[in-house]
Formats: structure tokens, C-alpha cells, sequence
């Protein structure tokens, strides 16, 4: 993919729709963004004020939109965006935005910052301005199949073991059942026992399921980097083989963009709604919970709290569920402060763990966790997105905070009732 | 140009060309953005847009307590100057005799020490915004001209108005023209600026309560 | 003399052992896969892990050098994979999982502990294509059958 300057401005262009026009036109410059933006909180640096990230974007949007802007152009009075404004700006936009969507929720004038830094990802990644770490990703999420380079055998592998382990069958292209799994390479690589979890939850709960040889994957780094021909590829394959195997709902596994990419953006970026649902894994589980197909015994005595993670609830609109699951294996959950849907993001989500440049910032971003953390002293802290989980491991050791960080569905699975497992029955 | 002479173009032909100037501009703004239209959502809606649009509408202009907290100084500043603005413009009963004239209607005022009270409280809330503004270093940092320009054309109609209710340093015509000249600046600048998010950040809530309310958020 | 034969009866052990035995028993897991774990840090707080006499604060330096291992080891999110490191990263995980107080995981820490070992296992068996389902699990049966007749 050939980038270059003009590209990214003519994409910065294409992004402009009406909503980008009015926040533009409303922002007062009061600055209550910032103290939204954990990046912000945890530096004190104006730049990462969330509006300020926007700038070049604004520019174009000034010049090429507004009647007073087109007029300064042709008088020649406007300042043009250049390249190396581009490169300056792309900390910005990539090392220190993770898409959380908190400034958005804050805006007294009611802009939606990261619906807009979404927006001028496409420009930036266009202009080829786009992190080292993400385009790796993405080549090898086209290329492979996965971001990570997960390919099937290693998958067909983790899924031997857990057969074995188990005793039943992980079904694998199955056609006509109701529901299609995906996993993100992230769950396959570090948490693989997510596997076995939801193994034992859908043989417990009778659920009809299958994973799809040639679709596993649901992380979308396409999203992430800004490059919606890519984002559409990804999603095209799970389409397709969601209508190959006469689905009814695809599953979105724990991991947050994967949830936004193929539940939101989705069909927006293939052109047509699917012909299949798709639900969060907690979702699920919840419905589970309410028409008492899961059973749960015994309760973690241990203090627990939930991290929402972003692109689950605030920006997914999944956010009572997994209270509600929590509330049926935890004796003592308390909600950390800000909980739900302005809760703060854990800093690494929209690629910004993919990035290595970013480490440092993103280090500095989880204190805004760590405050959270300091108020409430749990025991433990249960997330629902597996990119959440390793930087939230790798900030609570980073300030030296002993608390494990615990998967929700993996604590569901602990919790399930020991049903009598009939002979040769298929899970 | 004598006093009269002036206040007489005051009201007549600049008074013409600032109101044809402010809806022009500010409908060309708003056209300018509603032409650039939005693409159907295809994902499986979850909650209604319009609802959630029409709700963050309201909801937007009551901070969650942790924003409160965290820019109380910008909030309440930001409150009190814009109702005070809003209470002297249309509850003053001098300017609600011009609003009689322009729309065939009229409404109630309130006591005059009031409106007075308030213009004097509007400024100085001004001075502290602006005071706050090259202060604070998110703002200091995010300021452009027009911000400051903003400022100006807004407080300059409360303090020539407070000038001429009172009658101070000129004579009663020259005040008036001036203050009148005055509001027809804050007209002719007003869709050039930022100023347009008085209307602006309705259609802006609207698209952010929609699209949160579709995924069934309430923002 | 106790024989296990399935993950049922072999998490019924487990979960029969006190604190200190589980970080027994899960240290014998960790063992049986310490050779794919290139980071040394590993080997010596597997040490401290296996040691019935270690203080609380031993216990307590040797769980937070784990946890640094692990998050060292780990696969970067988007980065390219490599199932052998990964093998590392799990051994790490299972050494986390031995130290970690009981009562803080879900299921146990021995069980959390074989089931970061049986992942090293499957993460090697990628690499070298072997397809060893079942055997790290039948050998931590032998294992903990072992430590129980003990």
C-alpha cells in the first residue's frame, strides 16, 4: 500500500460528514477534554489534550469546508497542513489516543472526540504515518490470518488439549448451529485456557457452537490503524464463513476493538448488514444467566472489582452484564469509583500495545488505573478483554501492586455446576 | 456625523446589514454542515439514535460529578456568564421592546436593579474566564485569535450597555449608538467564530447522543 | 495408594491440599516443564517455590519476580508470535500461579499452575508439530499421585 501525503489529506477529506463538521464548528476550546483523557490526567502535558490531537484534521476540515476557510485558502491566508505537521502529530493520534472515547462523553458541546480520531487514523495511515508495530500487525493479520501470526495448526493444537482435557469434542466447521466463535490471537497466544473455558460453559449450558477453521481470528487490526479497506477484508472473512456454516450469531470473544470492529463497524465497512447476530461473550453469558441455562455454585470470597474495558461498555453499550454474571460467583464485589460507562480506560487499547514507542506513555496512562485501584484496596481485578488484562498486569507490577487480574468468563467456568455428562454426547 | 446622525445609522442601514449578515452566516454554517450528510448505520441497532439523540441534547449540559470536580472553575464560570448574557438580553426591558418590534411579540421583564446586578456579575465572570483562559495552560496552550476575539465582541456589549443604563463619560445617543454598534459587531463576527456552537452544539449533541444511542449508551 | 485418572479427581486433589501444599505440588508441575523456559530468573524462584521451609517474604520476592518474567516474556499484542518464547511465558505463568497466595484464583493455585504447565507443553508441541494431547496431563496425574503418597 503506496502512502503518500496527498493521499492522506484526500483521506482526511473523504472522512468529513456532517457530525465532524458540527463538533468542529462547536468546540469552545474550554479544554474540559483533557481531564477526561488519561493521558492527559497522568502528564500534565497540553498536547494530549484530546481536541488538540484533531488539529491537522481540523485544518483540512476549516479550509476545505467552511466558506470562511475556503475563502482564506484562495485569498492565500490559510496555513495548509504540511507532512511535517503529519509526523508530528503521530504520537499523537497513535501513542497516546487508545480510542477510549471519554473525552467524547465529557464535551460540554457535545463532540465526540474519538469518533473523530478514528476518522483521521484513515488520513494518517494514508499519509503513511501510521506506528511500525500496527503495520506489521496488520500485514500479517491480511497475509496470515492473524496480527500475531497465529496460524490454524497452533490453534488446532491448543484445541487438541483442550479435548483431551476435557473429553469432549471443541466442534470445528460445524454447519447449522446457532452460534460461530471467534478468538482474538491475544486469548490464542496468552491466554489460551479462555478455550477450555468457554468449552466447558457451552457443554454445561447445551449451547450449539463451532469455531471456523478458515475465520478464527477477530481481532482487527484494520481498526486500530485506520485503513477501512483492511478493516472490511477482516470482517468479509468472517462473513463468509459465518454464512457458509449457516450461523445464527457470531460470538465476539474478550478482547475490546474485536467487539467494536465486528459489532459496530462491521457492516458499515463491507456495505450491508449481516445476515447473522453478533453478541459480546458476556452478553451471552448473561443470557445464559437469565434463562438459567448457567448454573453457577460458590463464590470467589476474595474482594473483587470489574474493569470496564472501553470499547465494551462505554463505546459497546455492554456494560449491566457483566456486573450481573459478577454478582453470581463474587461474595464480595465492589465497584471501583467511576464504574460503567465512565470508567477509565486501562491505556492500552487502539494499538497502543502494539506500539513499542508508546511503552512509556502507556505506562504513565495506567496510574489513572492505579488512583482508581488505591481507593477501593480488591483483592483482585476481573476484566473481560485480554489486552486490558496483560497491561493491566504489566502496570500493577510496574508500581508494584500485588493483585492478580482474573478473566470473567474463565471465573464463570470455575464456578459451574458439575452437570452428569451423558455418554457420547456432543457439547 | 453628528450624535444623532450616528445613532440614527446605528439603528437603520448597519443595523440592516449585521442582522442580513448573522442569518446569512449562520445559515450558510449550518447548511454547510447538514450538506455534507451522514452515512446509514447497518449494524443491528441496539437502543433508538434519535432518542439518544434528543436526550444528550439535555443530558450534556449536566456534568457527571468527576468532570465537575475535576473543572469546576470552567463550569460554573461558564454557567453564570452565559446565563447572566442570556437573562440581560432578554429579560432587560428596553431590549425587549426591540424584540417586540422585530417579531410582532413580546414577553415579561424583570426589575432593572436586577438586570443591572447581573450585567455587572456577567463581566466580571468574563474577566475571570478570560483571566482563567491565558492562565490555565490547556487553554493558554488551545487559545487562537478568535478565541480572544470571541471574548471581546461578547463582553463589549455588556459593558457599553452597563455604560449607557448609566450614562457614563458620553452623552446618551453617543452611548447608545455605541453600544448598539456594539452588539452589531458581536452579529457580523458571530458565524465567522466559534461563537456558532450556540447553535452548532445542538446539532453536535444530537450526533453524539445518536450515536451513542444506538449502541444503547446513554451519553 | 491414590491413582489419578482425569481432570475431575485430579482437581478434587488438589483442591484437598492446604496452602503449602499446593505450592508443593504446583512447583512439581513447573518442574516437569522448567526446560522450556529460557529466562533464569525462573529456575531460581522455582527454587524458593519448592522449598517447604521458605519464609513468607522469600515466597513474597520470588512471586514478584515471576510476575516481571511474565510480563517480560509475554507476546507483545500485534507483535509476531513465537510458540517457543510462548512456552517460556507460560512456564513463567505457572510459577506466578505457585507462589500466589491460595484463595487469589479461581480453581486453585496448583490447578491454575498445571494449566500454565500443560500450555507450555502444547505451546512447544506448535513448534515442533508433535501432537502430545493428554501427556503433560497424564503426567501431572502421576505427578500429584506421587506427591500425595509421599
Amino acid at each position: 500500500m503506496s502512502a503518500s501525503f496527498k493521499r492522506g489529506i484526500n483521506s482526511f477529506k473523504e472522512q468529513m460528514d456532517a457530525p465532524v463538521a458540527a463538533f468542529f464548528s462547536s468546540c469552545v476550546r474550554c479544554g474540559l477534554c483533557s481531564q477526561a483523557c488519561l493521558f492527559y490526567t497522568e502528564t500534565g502535558d497540553p498536547k494530549y489534550t484530546p481536541i488538540n490531537k484533531l488539529e491537522p484534521m481540523r485544518r483540512v476540515w476549516q479550509q476545505e469546508y467552511s466558506f470562511w476557510g475556503k475563502l482564506a485558502s484562495a485569498l492565500g491566508i490559510s496555513k495548509p497542513v504540511t507532512d511535517a505537521e503529519l509526523t508530528e502529530w503521530e504520537t499523537l493520534v497513535y501513542d497516546s489516543c487508545t480510542l477510549c472515547g471519554r473525552c467524547s462523553m465529557v464535551c460540554p458541546v457535545g463532540n465526540d472526540i474519538a469518533y473523530m480520531i478514528r476518522k483521521m487514523r484513515e488520513g494518517m495511515a494514508a499519509s503513511g504515518h501510521a506506528p511500525e508495530g500496527l503495520i506489521g500487525a496488520t500485514q500479517r493479520a491480511i497475509t496470515i490470518g492473524s496480527p500475531m501470526g497465529v496460524k490454524l495448526p497452533a490453534l488446532q493444537a491448543q484445541i487438541r488439549h483442550v479435548e483431551k482435557d476435557l473429553g469432549c469434542t471443541v466442534p470445528v466447521d460445524v454447519q447449522g448451529v446457532d452460534y460461530m466463535l471467534l478468538l482474538s490471537s491475544m486469548e490464542i497466544m496468552n491466554f489460551p485456557e479462555f478455550i477450555g473455558a468457554i468449552t466447558r460453559i457451552f457443554r454445561h449450558a447445551g449451547i450449539s457452537w463451532t469455531i471456523s477453521s478458515q475465520a478464527f481470528e477477530a481481532t482487527n487490526s484494520g481498526i486500530q490503524i485506520g485503513v477501512s479497506e483492511i478493516a472490511a477484508e477482516l470482517v468479509e472473512r468472517v462473513v463468509r464463513a459465518a454464512t457458509e456454516l449457516k450461523v445464527k450469531y457470531v460470538i465476539s470473544p474478550e478482547c475490546g476493538h474485536a467487539y467494536m470492529a465486528i459489532r459496530w463497524e462491521g457492516p458499515n465497512l463491507i456495505g450491508r448488514p449481516y445476515d447473522f447476530k453478533v453478541v459480546h461473550i458476556l452478553e451471552l453469558l448473561d443470557e445464559l444467566r437469565t434463562s438459567g441455562r448457567l448454573q453457577t455454585s460458590g463464590k470467589e470470597t476474595q474482594r473483587l472489582t470489574y474493569h470496564d474495558p472501553c470499547q465494551i461498555a462505554r463505546r459497546g453499550g455492554v456494560v449491566q452484564q457483566p456486573r450481573n454474571l459478577l454478582r453470581e460467583v463474587a461474595a464480595d464485589f465492589v465497584e471501583m469509583p467511576e464504574a460503567g460507562i465512565m470508567n477509565w480506560c486501562c491505556g492500552a487499547g487502539g494499538g497502543v500495545s502494539a506500539n513499542e514507542r508508546a511503552d512509556e506513555i502507556r505506562l504513565k496512562a495506567f496510574i489513572r488505573k492505579k488512583k482508581q485501584l488505591d481507593e477501593i484496596n480488591p483483592d483482585a481485578l476481573v476484566s473481560a478483554c485480554s489486552n486490558c488484562r496483560i497491561q493491566l498486569e504489566d502496570g500493577l507490577e510496574e508500581n508494584e501492586m500485588d493483585i492478580p487480574v482474573l478473566s470473567l468468563t474463565e471465573i464463570i467456568a470455575d464456578h459451574l455446576v458439575e452437570k452428569e455428562q451423558k455418554e457420547g454426547q456432543q457439547p | 456625523m453628528t450624535e444623532t446622525e450616528l445613532l440614527m445609522w446605528a439603528r437603520g442601514p448597519a443595523l440592516q446589514v449585521a442582522t442580513v449578515i448573522f442569518l446569512l452566516g449562520i445559515m450558510v454554517r449550518i447548511l454547510e454542515i447538514l450538506v455534507l450528510g451522514r452515512k446509514a448505520n447497518l449494524a443491528e441497532a441496539r437502543g433508538s439514535a434519535v432518542a439518544g439523540g434528543l436526550r444528550t441534547i439535555v443530558t450534556r449540559s449536566f456534568p457527571d460529578r468527576g468532570t465537575l470536580q475535576r473543572s469546576t472553575f470552567n463550569i460554573v464560570a461558564g454557567y453564570v456568564f452565559h446565563t447572566g448574557f442570556f437573562v440581560v438580553l432578554f429579560l432587560f426591558a428596553p431590549h425587549i421592546l426591540v424584540f417586540r418590534d422585530l417579531l410582532g411579540f413580546g414577553w415579561p421583564s424583570i426589575p432593572t436593579p436586577i438586570i443591572d446586578a447581573t450585567t455587572l456579575v456577567t463581566i466580571i465572570t468574563l474577566l475571570a474566564v478570560l483571566l482563567h483562559r491565558v492562565q490555565d495552560k490547556v487553554m493558554r496552550f488551545l487559545s487562537r485569535f478568535q478565541d480572544y476575539l470571541a471574548w471581546f465582541v461578547t463582553i463589549l456589549p455588556l459593558v457599553t450597555g452597563y455604560l449607557a443604563f448609566h450614562r457614563i463619560g458620553l452623552t446618551p445617543p453617543t452611548l447608545i449608538a455605541i453600544h448598539i454598534l456594539s452588539v452589531e459587531l458581536l452579529m457580523v463576527v458571530f458565524p465567522f467564530t466559534k461563537l456558532m456552537h450556540a447553535f452548532t452544539l445542538f446539532m453536535a449533541r444530537y450526533y453524539n447522543g445518536a450515536i451513542a444511542g444506538y449502541k444503547g449508551v446513554n451519553s | 495408594m491414590t491413582e489419578i485418572t482425569n481432570d475431575r479427581e485430579f482437581h478434587a486433589a488438589l483442591d484437598g491440599l492446604d496452602a503449602g501444599q499446593q505450592r508443593l505440588a504446583a512447583a512439581g508441575f513447573v518442574k516437569s516443564v522448567l526446560h522450556l523456559c529460557t529466562d533464569e530468573r525462573i529456575a531460581r524462584v522455582l527454587e524458593v517455590a519448592a522449598d517447604p521451609g521458605a519464609s513468607d517474604a522469600a515466597l513474597a520476592e520470588a512471586l514478584k519476580t515471576a510476575r516481571a518474567t511474565t510480563i517480560d516474556c509475554h507476546t507483545r499484542c500485534g507483535s509476531e508470535g513465537d510458540w517457543l518464547e510462548q512456552a517460556g511465558y507460560f512456564v513463567a505463568r505457572a510459577t506466578v500461579a505457585a507462589l500466589t497466595p491460595l484463595g487469589q484464583m479461581p480453581g486453585g493455585v496448583a490447578w491454575q499452575a498445571a494449566m500454565s504447565a500443560r500450555m507450555a507443553q502444547t505451546s512447544k508441541s506448535i513448534v515442533t508439530g508433535e501432537n502430545t494431547a493428554g501427556q503433560e496431563s497424564e503426567n501431572q496425574y502421576r505427578l500429584l499421585a506421587g506427591f500425595l503418597n509421599s
